[in-house]
């Protein structure tokens, strides 16, 4: 007997058995194609990385100095430039990958997406913010993503901006990192992607389930060795795994080729930085069907121990209470690793996680069973008879059809408790107005670049003007201190998030009552009182986050304090931001900008929710397939048994409510519990991502329920292909199968 | 009471019924007879409304049944008829008093009556104390009665019986038999048995006999 030769007759001649091989197969291929490509992701952000990291700056401590770099960032209409200002100080700089030459002084080398940004816009919005000659463009391979915008300008080490850093030359692509974040999303997706992957695969696998029991339960009592039944096994299961394996690996170049439209991090990707080793790759695609044979094999044991009891019908055993058991102790695990504050890694809150996972696979049955008693004690109707008796006599089957919706609710009602929780961490970094601009600088050069910012923006007829910003320390007699702008409170009120009533002649503001206070140029610097008769007038901030403390005016000041720490901020309101920008940018300095801040974070934000949302449509479409072949399983199951209800004058109707009423019963009970899993897991997970300093508290909105109804929504729609297939069933109630 | 006038079905190009006439009158046991593949099962099946012919009649007390809509027809096999198979088809995951009921829960009745229905008719099969049984734990002729009772529960006036004995040893198919044609007189159901058991056609008032699809004979008692 040549099993496989037994499996491809079985095969040819079986119509439901091709059906379920091919859905297996399908189940592999999605499971297959969908790791290939999760498992990617934290190479593909090593990859960017390797092309970008000549970016970052490369102390010097890893060898002799050989340029002057000042790294800083800058935003045109909301995107982010990388801009690198560069001084060699030795005849040759090794360049990276991608970059033509070491620009010159008075020469800027910029990305293609930059070069067409600055022919697109006035100069005044963009182009004069690098002061050279552009020579040359960067290539793809010097770029994180493809639109990346990057300028790297020449200067001579008089020109180079303040704060520029002796390197000893770009960074290397060895020193690239993964982003862990991505990273993190990556094993998580692994977790609530390929789970439900297999859930279809067993859920169209138990398709010929019963049918193949018995035929390999007539084998055994024919005399086939239990090798022999695992054999045909092997090779029923490996036709469809093996194929599944080959087409999810001849299908995911698509599905990278998909995933590089998906931005993350402010860009798209390139196709190539999805490519896998090839020894991983291998070994994936070998993995996949060795698991599903595994699995196959596995639920062998009934047919080799009692091939008498497996080709009849059985009494179903109670189900423990001990299963319960298994949600504390997972749950106890995953809070115990993220309440770790000594640093768990990203393995072992993933290990928690699957953890989680696997209980509800323990647990879930065990719901499904205790529904399913309470129904049998309570029913009214022969729906909710038919449905409780099921789900009492094959809980674990039934469970099974709404496994992948459990899934999809536990990550979706995870994923709306952190989501609104990171929104409220949004914000913060409260000093400045949104539209306000600021720079950096040391107090040598405050005055000049204000001056320069105000000739260029007179130059370009806007009215905004920059302001010198100092700082000084005010001490109370206990000793606390508060930090203060010295700055005219006119012009306070039009740069700081605070509501400020100016009073004629020279005050102190603050938001409490600064009185007695002593001022000092910084940390340790000898405090002198205020000079009498200085009133303290109180401002009110404008968000809980402002971290202005205290403005005073300059006349305020007593004499011989030397204010520290200049800013040079203007305030767009009134002009165009753009341009503004290009005056203050012309510096060399880096400009800072609250709106720009909260931008970076929307747009991470807005990577997550992008990701987030791919990844729960996918795991509803498999959960939602998976409980429609388990549905559809179910009838051909009973094929026999609802045809003679059918040919005694049972109407489709009622059997199909029976039906739907057996997916949707555990499925409510599966997808609350689920739901209130995947908040829990969720706010640990939030308690981790949350640094002990901030006060921002997990955000639980009403839209946590959402999961659960729609979870229960594509549980029912799912249900509702047992109508197709009892109707197939009525057109020959009493036929053979 | 039933009958059926030039009763035509086809499975492709072969004829499993090809002009068949028959009348069942009420309260009457008929046996259907016949080599594997004459038309018996076809018969049965096309007199109880569970599959169409492509030509012929079908009236039910006057009343010609063969146009009615599927549901119409679902509705006549739940009130007017009922079906004994040869595996019992008994509901697995249902006890043996729910699978009695569960006709009657379907026609609307509610549990309590639904419930005490199939307890009585269980008690008068002989099966009192296994109305908490699943058909799995029962033998096979007691699954066989819980069928019987099940297709008697609603007082149908006709029963269908597709080889109710055929997988029963002589003598539980003898007992399940008498129990579905004790059963059936006391309700005033007709009865027609598909059947290859000589002896129990032989035990009923008419006998017909099937070939290649069409009656070959009729008659009282054993006429072969």
């Amino acid at each position: 007997m040549n099993p496989v030769r037994l499996a491809f007759r079985v095969l040819r001649v079986d119509r439901r058995t091709r059906t379920s091989t091919i859905l297996t197969a399908v189940g592999v291929a999605i499971a297959t194609g969908l790791v290939l490509l999760l498992v990617s992701l934290p190479f593909a952000t090593k990859a960017r990385a390797e092309r970008s990291n000549w970016q970052q700056l490369e102390p010097s401590s890893h060898g002799a100095s050989t340029m002057l770099v000042r790294m800083g960032t800058d935003y045109t209409g909301g995107k982010e430039i990388t801009r690198l200002d560069v001084s060699s100080t030795v005849d040759t700089v090794a360049l990276p990958p991608g970059v033509p030459s070491f620009p010159k002084p008075g020469e800027v080398l910029v990305s293609p997406a930059l070069f067409e940004r600055m022919h697109a816009l006035p100069a005044s919005q963009l182009a004069d913010r690098f002061p050279g000659k552009v020579v040359g463009t960067l290539d793809d391979r010097a770029l994180k993503y493809p639109d990346q915008l990057v300028a790297l300008v020449g200067h001579t080490p008089e020109t180079m901006p303040d704060n520029a850093t002796p390197v000893s030359g770009f960074g290397t692509a060895d020193r690239a990192e993964v982003d862990p974040l991505l990273a993190l999303l990556a094993g998580v997706g692994v977790v609530v992607l390929v789970v439900p992957s297999l859930v279809l695969v067993a859920s169209s696998s138990r398709l010929t389930a019963a049918r193949r029991e018995r035929r390999l339960a007539a084998l055994r009592l024919a005399g086939a060795t239990p090798g022999q039944v695992t054999g045909i096994v092997a090779a029923e299961t490996g036709v469809a795994a093996v194929a599944g394996a080959v087409l999810g690996l001849a299908v995911s170049p698509l599905l990278h080729w998909l995933a590089t439209f998906v931005s993350w991090g402010g860009g798209t990707w390139l196709p190539t930085d999805f490519r896998l080793p090839v020894w991983l790759t291998a070994l994936l695609v070998v993995a996949m069907p060795v698991l599903v044979l595994l699995a196959a094999v596995l639920g062998l044991r009934r047919v080799v121990r009692d091939p008498i009891g497996a080709a009849s019908a059985h009494t179903p055993k109670p189900l423990h209470a001990w299963r319960l058991l298994a949600l504390p102790v997972a749950g106890g695990f995953f809070f115990y690793v993220v309440s770790d504050k000594s640093g768990s890694n990203v393995g072992t809150v993933l290990l928690g996680l699957l953890m989680v996972i696997g209980a509800a696979v323990v647990v879930g049955p065990w719901i499904t069973f205790a529904v399913g008693r309470i129904f049998v004690e309570r029913w009214r109707k022969p729906a909710g008879l038919l449905a409780g008796r099921r789900l009492l006599d094959d809980p674990r089957g039934a469970y099974r059809a709404s496994a992948g919706v459990v899934l999809a609710v536990f990550i979706g009602s995870m994923a709306l408790t952190l989501m609104p929780s990171f929104e409220g961490l949004a914000g913060g970094g409260g000093t400045y107005r949104d539209s306000v601009l600021t720079v950096n600088t040391s107090t040598e050069r405050a005055h000049e670049i204000a001056a320069q910012t105000n000739e260029r923006l007179a130059r370009y007829g806007q009215q905004a003007r920059a302001t010198e910003l100092y700082s000084v320390m005010l001490s109370s007699v206990n000793g606390s201190q508060v930090n203060a702008y010295v700055v005219p409170c006119e012009r306070a009120v039009e740069l700081f998030r605070v509501d400020l009533a100016c009073a004629a002649g020279p005050a102190v503001y603050g938001p409490g009552d600064l009185s007695g206070y002593r001022v000092s140029s910084g940390f340790e610097k000898a405090a002198v009182p205020l000079a009498p008769g200085i009133p303290t007038r109180p401002f009110r901030p404008l968000d809980s986050d402002v971290s202005v403390q205290a403005v005073v005016d300059l006349a305020a000041v007593p004499p011989g304090i030397e204010p520290k720490y200049v800013n040079v901020a203007v305030s767009t309101a009134g002009s165009d931001p753009e341009v503004v920008r290009t005056a203050l940018a012309a510096s060399g300095e880096g400009v800072y900008s609250r709106d720009v801040y909260l931008t970076r974070q929307l747009t991470q934000l807005a990577d997550l929710r992008r990701v987030t949302v791919i990844g729960l449509v996918a795991a509803a479409v498999l959960a939602g397939c998976s409980a429609a072949i388990a549905t559809a399983g179910s009838v051909l199951d009973r094929r026999r048994t609802f045809g003679a209800l059918m040919a005694a004058g049972t109407p489709v109707r009622v059997l199909s409510r029976a039906l739907r009423a057996e997916a949707a019963l555990p499925a409510l009970a599966a997808t609350i519990g689920a739901g209130v899993a995947g908040m829990l897991v969720g706010l640990g997970l939030f308690s981790m991502v949350k640094t002990s300093g901030e006060a921002a508290s997990a955000v639980l909105t009403p839209w946590l329920l959402a999961p659960v109804v729609l979870g229960l929504g594509v549980a029912v729609l799912a249900a509702s292909v047992c109508t197709p297939a009892l109707n197939r069933v009525r057109a020959e109630p009493l036929a053979d199968e | 009471m039933l009958s059926g006038r030039g009763l035509v079905k086809r499975y492709g190009t072969q004829y499993a019924l090809a002009g068949v006439d028959i009348d069942i009158q009420p309260g009457e046991a008929v046996a259907i007879v016949g080599p594997s593949g004459s038309g018996k099962t076809s018969l049965l099946h096309v007199l109880g409304g569970i599959i169409r012919a492509e030509e012929g009649e079908i009236f039910l007390a006057g009343q010609r049944i063969d146009q009615f809509s599927e549901k119409k027809r679902s509705e006549l096999r739940r009130t007017e008829f009922g079906f004994v198979f040869q595996q019992g088809m008994l509901v697995a995951e249902l006890t043996a008093e729910e699978n009695v009921a569960l006709p009657m829960l379907l026609g609307g009745t509610n549990r309590k009556d639904a419930l005490g229905a199939a307890r009585e008719w269980l008690t008068r099969l002989g099966l009192g104390g296994r109305g908490g049984s699943r058909p799995g734990e029962l033998s096979g002729g007691q699954a066989q009665r819980v069928a019987i009772a099940r297709a008697l529960t609603h007082r149908p006036k006709v029963i269908f019986a597709d080889e109710p004995t055929g997988a029963l040893d002589t003598r539980t198919g003898k007992e399940t038999m008498d129990a579905l044609l004790v059963a059936a007189a006391d309700a005033g159901a007709s009865v027609l048995i598909v059947t290859h058991d000589r002896e129990l056609a032989d035990s009923l008032p008419r006998t017909v006999i099937i070939r290649d699809g069409r009656i070959s004979a009729t008659g009282v008692g054993a006429i072969a």
